[in-house]
Protein backbone atom coordinates (compact mmCIF):
# COMPACT_ATOMS: atom_id res chain seq x y z
CA UNK A 1 0.00 0.00 0.00
CA UNK A 2 1.39 3.69 -0.60
CA UNK A 3 0.59 6.09 1.66
CA UNK A 4 -1.67 8.53 0.75
CA UNK A 5 -0.78 11.98 -0.55
CA UNK A 6 -1.19 15.32 -1.60
CA UNK A 7 -0.34 14.27 -5.13
CA UNK A 8 -2.85 13.91 -7.92
CA UNK A 9 -0.23 12.30 -10.56
CA UNK A 10 3.70 11.65 -9.90
CA UNK A 11 5.11 11.15 -13.43
CA UNK A 12 8.80 9.68 -12.25
CA UNK A 13 11.60 8.56 -15.16
CA UNK A 14 8.75 7.58 -17.77
CA UNK A 15 9.69 6.35 -21.69
CA UNK A 16 7.62 5.29 -23.74
CA UNK A 17 7.94 3.84 -27.41
CA UNK A 18 5.72 3.22 -30.39
CA UNK A 19 7.90 0.21 -31.84
CA UNK A 20 11.37 1.60 -31.90
CA UNK A 21 10.42 4.93 -31.83
CA UNK A 22 10.63 6.86 -28.79
CA UNK A 23 7.66 9.48 -28.23
CA UNK A 24 7.91 10.29 -24.73
CA UNK A 25 11.58 10.76 -22.85
CA UNK A 26 12.12 10.73 -19.31
CA UNK A 27 9.13 12.63 -17.87
CA UNK A 28 9.46 13.67 -14.63
CA UNK A 29 5.91 15.90 -13.81
CA UNK A 30 4.44 15.99 -10.42
CA UNK A 31 0.95 17.04 -10.13
CA UNK A 32 -0.77 18.15 -6.51
CA UNK A 33 -4.63 17.88 -5.88
CA UNK A 34 -6.36 20.74 -7.09
CA UNK A 35 -3.45 21.87 -9.63
CA UNK A 36 -4.15 23.37 -12.77
CA UNK A 37 -1.90 22.24 -15.80
CA UNK A 38 -1.82 23.48 -19.08
CA UNK A 39 0.42 21.00 -21.50
CA UNK A 40 1.41 22.84 -24.88
CA UNK A 41 3.97 22.19 -27.36
CA UNK A 42 4.01 21.60 -31.46
CA UNK A 43 1.57 19.02 -33.30
CA UNK A 44 3.57 15.44 -32.98
CA UNK A 45 5.56 15.98 -29.66
CA UNK A 46 3.75 13.51 -27.56
CA UNK A 47 1.24 15.63 -25.33
CA UNK A 48 -2.06 13.57 -26.35
CA UNK A 49 0.50 10.07 -25.58
CA UNK A 50 1.04 11.96 -22.40
CA UNK A 51 -1.95 12.46 -21.02
CA UNK A 52 -3.48 9.06 -22.03
CA UNK A 53 -1.06 7.07 -20.17
CA UNK A 54 -2.61 8.97 -17.41
CA UNK A 55 -5.40 6.78 -17.38
CA UNK A 56 -4.47 3.99 -19.37
CA UNK A 57 -5.28 4.55 -22.66
CA UNK A 58 -1.58 4.14 -23.92
CA UNK A 59 0.56 1.78 -22.20
CA UNK A 60 4.35 2.94 -21.30
CA UNK A 61 7.42 0.48 -21.11
CA UNK A 62 9.91 2.62 -18.85
CA UNK A 63 9.57 4.35 -15.58
CA UNK A 64 6.51 5.09 -12.65
CA UNK A 65 2.99 6.85 -13.18
CA UNK A 66 1.21 7.11 -9.93
CA UNK A 67 -2.46 8.54 -10.10
CA UNK A 68 -4.17 8.93 -6.86
CA UNK A 69 -1.41 7.20 -4.79
CA UNK A 70 -2.32 4.14 -7.70
CA UNK A 71 0.76 2.45 -9.70
CA UNK A 72 -1.03 3.02 -13.27
CA UNK A 73 0.85 0.70 -15.32
CA UNK A 74 0.98 -2.01 -18.29
CA UNK A 75 -1.12 -4.89 -17.42
CA UNK A 76 -3.00 -3.66 -14.52
CA UNK A 77 -5.71 -6.11 -13.30
CA UNK A 78 -8.23 -3.12 -13.18
CA UNK A 79 -7.45 -0.22 -14.90
CA UNK A 80 -11.60 0.85 -14.64
CA UNK A 81 -10.64 1.91 -10.94
CA UNK A 82 -8.61 4.77 -12.13
CA UNK A 83 -10.32 5.62 -15.07
CA UNK A 84 -13.41 6.60 -12.67
CA UNK A 85 -11.20 8.55 -10.91
CA UNK A 86 -9.95 10.53 -14.13
CA UNK A 87 -12.56 12.06 -16.49
CA UNK A 88 -11.11 12.69 -20.28
CA UNK A 89 -11.88 15.15 -22.88
CA UNK A 90 -11.19 14.90 -26.47
CA UNK A 91 -10.77 17.11 -29.37
CA UNK A 92 -13.65 14.96 -31.33
CA UNK A 93 -15.76 15.10 -28.13
CA UNK A 94 -16.67 11.09 -28.71
CA UNK A 95 -20.23 11.56 -27.43
CA UNK A 96 -22.18 8.40 -28.06
CA UNK A 97 -24.19 9.32 -31.33
CA UNK A 98 -27.00 6.64 -30.54
CA UNK A 99 -28.06 8.11 -26.99
CA UNK A 100 -29.78 11.13 -26.24
CA UNK A 101 -27.46 13.44 -24.24
CA UNK A 102 -29.11 12.49 -21.41
CA UNK A 103 -28.29 8.77 -21.68
CA UNK A 104 -24.85 9.86 -22.93
CA UNK A 105 -24.73 11.13 -18.88
CA UNK A 106 -26.86 8.59 -17.64
CA UNK A 107 -25.34 5.17 -19.21
CA UNK A 108 -22.00 5.58 -17.44
CA UNK A 109 -23.08 6.12 -14.35
CA UNK A 110 -25.42 3.15 -14.50
CA UNK A 111 -22.90 0.76 -15.83
CA UNK A 112 -19.51 1.97 -14.58
CA UNK A 113 -20.59 3.13 -10.83
CA UNK A 114 -23.57 0.73 -10.42
CA UNK A 115 -26.31 3.85 -10.07
CA UNK A 116 -29.90 3.40 -10.10
CA UNK A 117 -31.51 5.50 -13.03
CA UNK A 118 -33.62 8.20 -10.64
CA UNK A 119 -29.85 8.48 -9.15
CA UNK A 120 -27.82 8.79 -12.45
CA UNK A 121 -30.60 11.23 -13.66
CA UNK A 122 -30.45 13.52 -10.69
CA UNK A 123 -27.07 13.97 -11.49
CA UNK A 124 -26.85 13.96 -14.93
CA UNK A 125 -29.38 16.90 -14.92
CA UNK A 126 -27.19 18.63 -12.60
CA UNK A 127 -24.40 18.47 -14.57
CA UNK A 128 -26.39 19.31 -17.60
CA UNK A 129 -27.12 22.55 -15.52
CA UNK A 130 -23.76 23.03 -15.02
CA UNK A 131 -22.67 23.04 -18.55
CA UNK A 132 -25.62 25.20 -19.05
CA UNK A 133 -27.58 22.33 -21.18
CA UNK A 134 -30.28 21.15 -19.54
CA UNK A 135 -32.92 22.15 -22.10
CA UNK A 136 -30.64 20.00 -24.66
CA UNK A 137 -31.47 16.38 -22.71
CA UNK A 138 -33.88 14.84 -25.08
CA UNK A 139 -31.89 15.52 -28.04
CA UNK A 140 -29.01 13.64 -29.99
CA UNK A 141 -25.45 14.35 -30.27
CA UNK A 142 -25.77 14.87 -33.71
CA UNK A 143 -28.38 17.45 -33.04
CA UNK A 144 -25.97 19.77 -31.21
CA UNK A 145 -23.59 22.21 -32.55
CA UNK A 146 -19.68 21.33 -31.84
CA UNK A 147 -19.77 23.33 -28.51
CA UNK A 148 -22.58 21.79 -27.09
CA UNK A 149 -21.34 18.44 -27.53
CA UNK A 150 -18.29 19.31 -26.20
CA UNK A 151 -19.90 20.74 -22.94
CA UNK A 152 -21.89 17.73 -22.81
CA UNK A 153 -18.77 15.96 -22.94
CA UNK A 154 -17.55 17.78 -20.05
CA UNK A 155 -21.13 17.22 -18.21
CA UNK A 156 -21.06 13.41 -18.74
CA UNK A 157 -17.51 12.48 -17.67
CA UNK A 158 -18.18 15.15 -15.05
CA UNK A 159 -21.12 12.51 -13.64
CA UNK A 160 -18.47 9.88 -12.70
CA UNK A 161 -17.14 12.56 -10.23
CA UNK A 162 -13.64 12.46 -11.07
CA UNK A 163 -10.82 13.95 -8.75
CA UNK A 164 -9.14 14.48 -11.52
CA UNK A 165 -9.61 15.64 -15.73
CA UNK A 166 -7.97 15.47 -18.43
CA UNK A 167 -8.37 17.22 -21.68
CA UNK A 168 -7.29 16.93 -24.90
CA UNK A 169 -7.14 20.02 -27.04
CA UNK A 170 -10.90 20.25 -26.27
CA UNK A 171 -11.34 23.40 -28.30
CA UNK A 172 -9.03 22.22 -31.16
CA UNK A 173 -12.09 20.91 -33.33
CA UNK A 174 -14.76 23.40 -32.82
CA UNK A 175 -15.52 26.70 -34.98
CA UNK A 176 -14.16 30.19 -33.47
CA UNK A 177 -17.41 31.60 -32.04
CA UNK A 178 -18.14 28.39 -29.80
CA UNK A 179 -14.48 27.96 -28.70
CA UNK A 180 -15.72 30.99 -25.41
CA UNK A 181 -18.38 28.51 -24.76
CA UNK A 182 -16.03 25.71 -23.50
CA UNK A 183 -13.39 27.80 -22.48
CA UNK A 184 -16.12 29.51 -20.31
CA UNK A 185 -17.16 25.95 -19.05
CA UNK A 186 -13.35 25.00 -18.34
CA UNK A 187 -12.99 28.21 -16.44
CA UNK A 188 -15.71 27.20 -14.20
CA UNK A 189 -14.18 23.87 -13.22
CA UNK A 190 -10.79 25.30 -12.64
CA UNK A 191 -12.47 27.94 -10.00
CA UNK A 192 -14.44 24.91 -8.32
CA UNK A 193 -10.97 23.42 -7.23
CA UNK A 194 -10.50 20.03 -9.60
CA UNK A 195 -7.02 18.43 -10.60
CA UNK A 196 -7.10 19.56 -14.44
CA UNK A 197 -4.35 18.69 -16.82
CA UNK A 198 -5.48 20.43 -19.93
CA UNK A 199 -3.44 20.20 -23.36
CA UNK A 200 -4.48 23.21 -25.37
CA UNK A 201 -3.30 26.51 -27.64
CA UNK A 202 -5.82 28.58 -25.63
CA UNK A 203 -3.23 30.73 -23.73
CA UNK A 204 -5.81 33.15 -22.50
CA UNK A 205 -7.03 30.39 -20.73
CA UNK A 206 -3.76 29.32 -19.62
CA UNK A 207 -3.15 32.75 -18.59
CA UNK A 208 -6.22 33.08 -16.41
CA UNK A 209 -6.54 29.23 -15.16
CA UNK A 210 -3.45 27.70 -15.18
CA UNK A 211 -0.60 27.67 -12.54
CA UNK A 212 2.07 26.00 -14.34
CA UNK A 213 2.34 25.43 -18.14
CA UNK A 214 4.40 22.78 -19.47
CA UNK A 215 6.02 22.95 -22.99
CA UNK A 216 6.89 19.58 -24.62
CA UNK A 217 8.91 19.40 -27.75
CA UNK A 218 10.06 16.29 -29.04
CA UNK A 219 8.94 14.18 -26.60
CA UNK A 220 10.53 15.93 -23.39
CA UNK A 221 8.89 18.23 -21.23
CA UNK A 222 11.24 21.15 -21.95
CA UNK A 223 9.88 24.17 -19.72
CA UNK A 224 7.81 23.73 -16.44
CA UNK A 225 6.96 27.52 -15.20
CA UNK A 226 3.92 29.41 -13.91
CA UNK A 227 2.02 31.63 -17.07
CA UNK A 228 3.49 34.92 -16.33
CA UNK A 229 7.11 32.98 -16.75
CA UNK A 230 6.73 31.12 -19.81
CA UNK A 231 4.54 33.90 -21.81
CA UNK A 232 7.62 37.25 -20.42
CA UNK A 233 10.04 34.98 -20.12
CA UNK A 234 10.23 31.29 -22.03
CA UNK A 235 13.40 29.77 -20.99
CA UNK A 236 14.14 27.92 -24.62
CA UNK A 237 14.63 28.78 -27.87
CA UNK A 238 11.91 26.30 -29.32
CA UNK A 239 9.47 28.19 -26.63
CA UNK A 240 9.82 30.99 -27.91
CA UNK A 241 9.48 30.05 -31.31
CA UNK A 242 6.13 28.46 -30.44
CA UNK A 243 4.77 31.25 -28.87
CA UNK A 244 5.77 33.56 -32.05
CA UNK A 245 3.51 31.28 -33.80
CA UNK A 246 0.29 30.71 -31.76
CA UNK A 247 0.04 34.35 -30.36
CA UNK B 1 -47.57 -15.74 -79.66
CA UNK B 2 -47.10 -17.77 -76.80
CA UNK B 3 -50.48 -18.42 -75.40
CA UNK B 4 -50.88 -17.79 -71.82
CA UNK B 5 -53.50 -19.75 -70.06
CA UNK B 6 -53.35 -18.71 -66.49
CA UNK B 7 -56.68 -19.43 -65.42
CA UNK B 8 -55.59 -23.16 -65.52
CA UNK B 9 -53.74 -22.02 -61.95
CA UNK B 10 -57.29 -20.18 -60.92
CA UNK B 11 -59.51 -22.37 -61.97
CA UNK B 12 -58.93 -24.80 -59.28
CA UNK B 13 -59.22 -24.25 -55.68
CA UNK B 14 -56.68 -26.36 -54.70
CA UNK B 15 -54.02 -25.06 -56.51
CA UNK B 16 -54.89 -21.25 -55.39
CA UNK B 17 -55.09 -23.16 -51.89
CA UNK B 18 -51.40 -24.62 -52.36
CA UNK B 19 -50.06 -21.45 -53.31
CA UNK B 20 -51.41 -19.53 -50.38
CA UNK B 21 -50.25 -22.25 -47.71
CA UNK B 22 -47.29 -22.40 -49.91
CA UNK B 23 -46.48 -18.11 -49.17
CA UNK B 24 -47.51 -19.26 -45.70
CA UNK B 25 -44.85 -21.63 -44.89
CA UNK B 26 -41.99 -19.86 -46.89
CA UNK B 27 -43.12 -16.76 -45.43
CA UNK B 28 -42.76 -17.40 -41.77
CA UNK B 29 -39.69 -20.57 -42.37
CA UNK B 30 -37.68 -17.22 -43.34
CA UNK B 31 -38.97 -14.83 -40.72
CA UNK B 32 -38.24 -16.82 -37.65
CA UNK B 33 -35.08 -18.81 -39.38
CA UNK B 34 -34.10 -14.75 -40.36
CA UNK B 35 -34.50 -13.70 -36.37
CA UNK B 36 -32.64 -16.63 -35.35
CA UNK B 37 -29.87 -16.15 -37.85
CA UNK B 38 -29.94 -12.99 -36.71
CA UNK B 39 -29.24 -13.91 -33.20
CA UNK B 40 -26.86 -16.55 -34.46
CA UNK B 41 -24.72 -14.05 -36.84
CA UNK B 42 -24.31 -11.76 -33.39
CA UNK B 43 -22.84 -14.07 -31.67
CA UNK B 44 -20.78 -15.58 -34.70
CA UNK B 45 -19.30 -11.47 -35.40
CA UNK B 46 -18.89 -11.35 -31.66
CA UNK B 47 -16.76 -14.39 -31.21
CA UNK B 48 -14.67 -13.63 -34.03
CA UNK B 49 -13.87 -9.92 -33.27
CA UNK B 50 -13.99 -9.87 -29.63
CA UNK B 51 -13.46 -13.28 -27.94
CA UNK B 52 -10.29 -13.68 -25.83
CA UNK B 53 -10.22 -16.98 -26.44
CA UNK B 54 -8.10 -17.74 -29.76
CA UNK B 55 -9.89 -21.31 -30.05
CA UNK B 56 -13.66 -19.89 -29.99
CA UNK B 57 -12.50 -17.36 -32.44
CA UNK B 58 -10.84 -20.12 -34.60
CA UNK B 59 -14.13 -22.22 -34.38
CA UNK B 60 -16.73 -19.54 -35.24
CA UNK B 61 -14.80 -18.17 -38.39
CA UNK B 62 -14.11 -22.00 -39.53
CA UNK B 63 -17.94 -22.13 -38.72
CA UNK B 64 -18.63 -18.89 -41.48
CA UNK B 65 -16.17 -20.03 -43.89
CA UNK B 66 -17.59 -23.86 -44.43
CA UNK B 67 -21.22 -22.19 -44.53
CA UNK B 68 -20.20 -19.55 -47.11
CA UNK B 69 -18.30 -21.73 -49.35
CA UNK B 70 -20.64 -24.87 -49.94
CA UNK B 71 -24.25 -24.99 -50.93
CA UNK B 72 -27.35 -24.67 -49.33
CA UNK B 73 -29.14 -27.76 -50.52
CA UNK B 74 -25.83 -29.62 -49.07
CA UNK B 75 -26.73 -28.26 -45.62
CA UNK B 76 -29.80 -28.70 -45.41
CA UNK B 77 -29.73 -32.00 -46.21
CA UNK B 78 -27.06 -32.63 -43.75
CA UNK B 79 -29.07 -30.90 -40.94
CA UNK B 80 -32.25 -33.31 -42.40
CA UNK B 81 -30.58 -36.48 -42.82
CA UNK B 82 -26.24 -36.58 -41.59
CA UNK B 83 -27.11 -34.78 -38.43
CA UNK B 84 -30.08 -36.90 -36.99
CA UNK B 85 -27.79 -40.05 -37.74
CA UNK B 86 -24.42 -38.54 -36.04
CA UNK B 87 -26.84 -37.48 -32.95
CA UNK B 88 -29.10 -40.37 -32.77
CA UNK B 89 -32.28 -38.09 -33.02
CA UNK B 90 -35.06 -37.62 -34.83
CA UNK B 91 -36.71 -34.06 -36.46
CA UNK B 92 -38.98 -33.21 -38.55
CA UNK B 93 -38.44 -32.10 -42.23
CA UNK B 94 -39.86 -28.66 -40.59
CA UNK B 95 -37.32 -28.56 -38.05
CA UNK B 96 -34.57 -29.20 -40.05
CA UNK B 97 -35.76 -26.67 -42.77
CA UNK B 98 -36.01 -24.23 -40.22
CA UNK B 99 -32.50 -25.23 -38.63
CA UNK B 100 -30.77 -25.06 -42.35
CA UNK B 101 -32.19 -21.91 -42.84
CA UNK B 102 -30.93 -20.59 -39.56
CA UNK B 103 -27.72 -21.72 -39.77
CA UNK B 104 -27.46 -20.48 -43.55
CA UNK B 105 -28.23 -16.93 -42.78
CA UNK B 106 -26.13 -16.61 -39.56
CA UNK B 107 -23.05 -17.14 -41.26
CA UNK B 108 -23.87 -14.23 -44.06
CA UNK B 109 -25.18 -12.07 -41.67
CA UNK B 110 -22.30 -12.80 -39.72
CA UNK B 111 -20.12 -11.23 -42.09
CA UNK B 112 -21.74 -8.11 -42.53
CA UNK B 113 -21.87 -6.99 -38.85
CA UNK B 114 -18.73 -8.13 -38.33
CA UNK B 115 -18.00 -5.44 -40.85
CA UNK B 116 -20.10 -3.01 -38.82
CA UNK B 117 -18.29 -3.78 -35.59
CA UNK B 118 -14.84 -2.94 -37.27
CA UNK B 119 -15.90 0.30 -38.02
CA UNK B 120 -16.16 1.64 -34.94
CA UNK B 121 -14.50 5.05 -34.67
CA UNK B 122 -11.37 4.58 -32.15
CA UNK B 123 -12.69 7.64 -30.64
CA UNK B 124 -15.94 5.57 -29.02
CA UNK B 125 -14.31 2.95 -27.61
CA UNK B 126 -11.77 5.44 -26.31
CA UNK B 127 -14.48 7.29 -24.66
CA UNK B 128 -16.26 4.74 -23.22
CA UNK B 129 -12.85 2.93 -21.65
CA UNK B 130 -11.69 6.42 -20.07
CA UNK B 131 -15.65 6.71 -18.51
CA UNK B 132 -14.53 3.36 -16.88
CA UNK B 133 -16.62 0.61 -19.51
CA UNK B 134 -15.37 -3.02 -18.65
CA UNK B 135 -15.29 -4.30 -22.45
CA UNK B 136 -18.65 -6.64 -22.27
CA UNK B 137 -20.21 -3.03 -21.91
CA UNK B 138 -18.33 -1.46 -24.46
CA UNK B 139 -19.32 -4.06 -26.46
CA UNK B 140 -23.07 -4.42 -25.56
CA UNK B 141 -24.03 -0.89 -25.63
CA UNK B 142 -22.06 0.98 -27.34
CA UNK B 143 -20.35 -0.94 -30.27
CA UNK B 144 -23.08 -3.16 -31.23
CA UNK B 145 -26.20 -0.80 -31.68
CA UNK B 146 -24.01 1.47 -33.70
CA UNK B 147 -22.54 -1.08 -36.13
CA UNK B 148 -26.40 -2.76 -36.30
CA UNK B 149 -27.40 0.68 -37.14
CA UNK B 150 -24.97 1.08 -39.99
CA UNK B 151 -25.27 -2.64 -41.40
CA UNK B 152 -28.93 -2.26 -41.27
CA UNK B 153 -29.25 -1.95 -44.88
CA UNK B 154 -26.64 -4.19 -46.03
CA UNK B 155 -28.77 -7.01 -43.50
CA UNK B 156 -32.14 -6.34 -45.25
CA UNK B 157 -30.64 -6.98 -48.54
CA UNK B 158 -28.99 -10.23 -47.79
CA UNK B 159 -32.34 -11.22 -45.90
CA UNK B 160 -34.10 -10.77 -48.90
CA UNK B 161 -31.70 -12.13 -51.12
CA UNK B 162 -31.30 -15.27 -48.95
CA UNK B 163 -35.17 -15.56 -48.80
CA UNK B 164 -35.12 -16.50 -52.61
CA UNK B 165 -32.55 -19.11 -52.39
CA UNK B 166 -34.75 -20.82 -49.66
CA UNK B 167 -36.78 -22.78 -52.34
CA UNK B 168 -34.82 -25.22 -52.12
CA UNK B 169 -36.32 -26.45 -48.68
CA UNK B 170 -39.01 -27.49 -50.86
CA UNK B 171 -36.14 -30.78 -51.84
CA UNK B 172 -36.80 -31.97 -48.60
CA UNK B 173 -40.86 -32.10 -48.98
CA UNK B 174 -41.60 -28.70 -47.35
CA UNK B 175 -44.51 -26.88 -48.73
CA UNK B 176 -43.24 -24.08 -49.77
CA UNK B 177 -44.01 -21.79 -52.57
CA UNK B 178 -41.66 -23.49 -54.76
CA UNK B 179 -43.16 -26.80 -54.02
CA UNK B 180 -46.68 -25.77 -54.70
CA UNK B 181 -45.44 -24.32 -57.91
CA UNK B 182 -44.45 -27.71 -58.53
CA UNK B 183 -47.23 -29.44 -57.42
CA UNK B 184 -49.33 -27.24 -59.59
CA UNK B 185 -47.17 -27.77 -62.75
CA UNK B 186 -47.08 -31.54 -62.78
CA UNK B 187 -50.79 -31.50 -62.81
CA UNK B 188 -51.52 -28.88 -65.12
CA UNK B 189 -48.77 -28.83 -67.43
CA UNK B 190 -48.68 -25.04 -67.74
CA UNK B 191 -45.51 -24.66 -66.07
CA UNK B 192 -44.57 -21.09 -67.96
CA UNK B 193 -47.77 -19.55 -66.22
CA UNK B 194 -46.85 -21.74 -63.11
CA UNK B 195 -43.29 -19.88 -62.93
CA UNK B 196 -44.26 -16.81 -63.69
CA UNK B 197 -46.90 -16.60 -60.69
CA UNK B 198 -44.28 -18.07 -58.63
CA UNK B 199 -41.45 -15.16 -59.81
CA UNK B 200 -44.74 -12.74 -58.78
CA UNK B 201 -45.13 -13.83 -55.19
CA UNK B 202 -41.59 -14.13 -54.73
CA UNK B 203 -41.28 -10.43 -55.73
CA UNK B 204 -44.35 -9.33 -54.07
CA UNK B 205 -42.97 -11.00 -51.07
CA UNK B 206 -39.31 -9.43 -51.12
CA UNK B 207 -41.19 -6.00 -51.29
CA UNK B 208 -43.05 -6.89 -48.37
CA UNK B 209 -40.11 -7.93 -46.08
CA UNK B 210 -38.00 -4.56 -47.13
CA UNK B 211 -41.08 -2.69 -46.58
CA UNK B 212 -41.45 -3.75 -43.02
CA UNK B 213 -38.08 -3.77 -41.89
CA UNK B 214 -37.38 -0.32 -43.58
CA UNK B 215 -40.30 0.51 -41.57
CA UNK B 216 -38.61 -0.97 -38.48
CA UNK B 217 -35.52 1.03 -38.77
CA UNK B 218 -37.19 4.30 -37.52
CA UNK B 219 -38.53 2.16 -34.23
CA UNK B 220 -34.98 0.50 -33.95
CA UNK B 221 -32.43 3.05 -34.72
CA UNK B 222 -34.19 6.34 -33.36
CA UNK B 223 -31.03 8.42 -32.98
CA UNK B 224 -30.72 7.77 -36.98
CA UNK B 225 -34.44 9.65 -37.82
CA UNK B 226 -33.60 13.20 -35.63
CA UNK B 227 -30.45 13.39 -37.55
N1 LIG C 1 -0.50 4.57 -32.22
C1 LIG C 1 0.64 5.16 -32.65
N2 LIG C 1 1.57 4.42 -33.29
C2 LIG C 1 2.72 4.99 -33.72
N3 LIG C 1 3.04 6.28 -33.56
C3 LIG C 1 2.15 7.06 -32.92
C4 LIG C 1 0.90 6.54 -32.44
N4 LIG C 1 0.21 7.55 -31.86
C5 LIG C 1 0.99 8.63 -31.97
N5 LIG C 1 2.15 8.36 -32.61
C6 LIG C 1 3.25 9.30 -32.88
O1 LIG C 1 3.70 9.81 -31.65
C7 LIG C 1 4.02 11.16 -31.74
C8 LIG C 1 3.28 11.94 -30.69
O2 LIG C 1 1.90 11.92 -30.98
P1 LIG C 1 0.87 12.72 -30.07
O3 LIG C 1 1.04 12.33 -28.67
O4 LIG C 1 -0.47 12.52 -30.68
O5 LIG C 1 1.33 14.21 -30.28
P2 LIG C 1 0.59 15.57 -29.94
O6 LIG C 1 -0.63 15.23 -29.16
O7 LIG C 1 1.57 16.35 -29.16
O8 LIG C 1 0.29 16.22 -31.24
C9 LIG C 1 3.70 11.58 -33.17
O9 LIG C 1 4.90 11.60 -33.90
C10 LIG C 1 2.78 10.51 -33.66
O10 LIG C 1 2.96 10.33 -35.03
MG1 LIG D 1 -2.67 15.56 -29.71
Amino acid sequence: MNEATNNSIVIENMNKWYDDFQVLKDINLTIKQGERIVICGPSGSGKSTLIRCLNHLEIYQEGKITVNDVHVFNGMKNPEAIRVEVGMVFQSFNLFPHLTVLDNCILPQLRVLGLDKVKARETAMTFLERVKIPDQADKYPAQLSGGQQQRVAIARALCMKPQIMLFDEPTSALDPEMVNEVLDTMLELAESGMTMVCVTHEMGFAAKAADRVIFMDAGQIIEDSTPTEFFENPKHERAKEFLGQIL
Amino acid sequence: MFDFRFYEIWRSEEFVQVLFEGAFNSFWLTTVGGIFGFILGTGLALLQDKSVFVGLRLLARSYVEIIRNTPFVVQMFFVAFGLPILLDMQWSFFASALLAIMLNFSAYFSEIIRSGIDSTPKGQIEAAYSLGFKKYDLVKDIILPQALEKVYPSLVSQFVFLFLTTGLISEIGIEDITWAGRFISDRNFRDFEVYLVLSAIYMSMSWMFILILNGCRRKLFPWRAEK
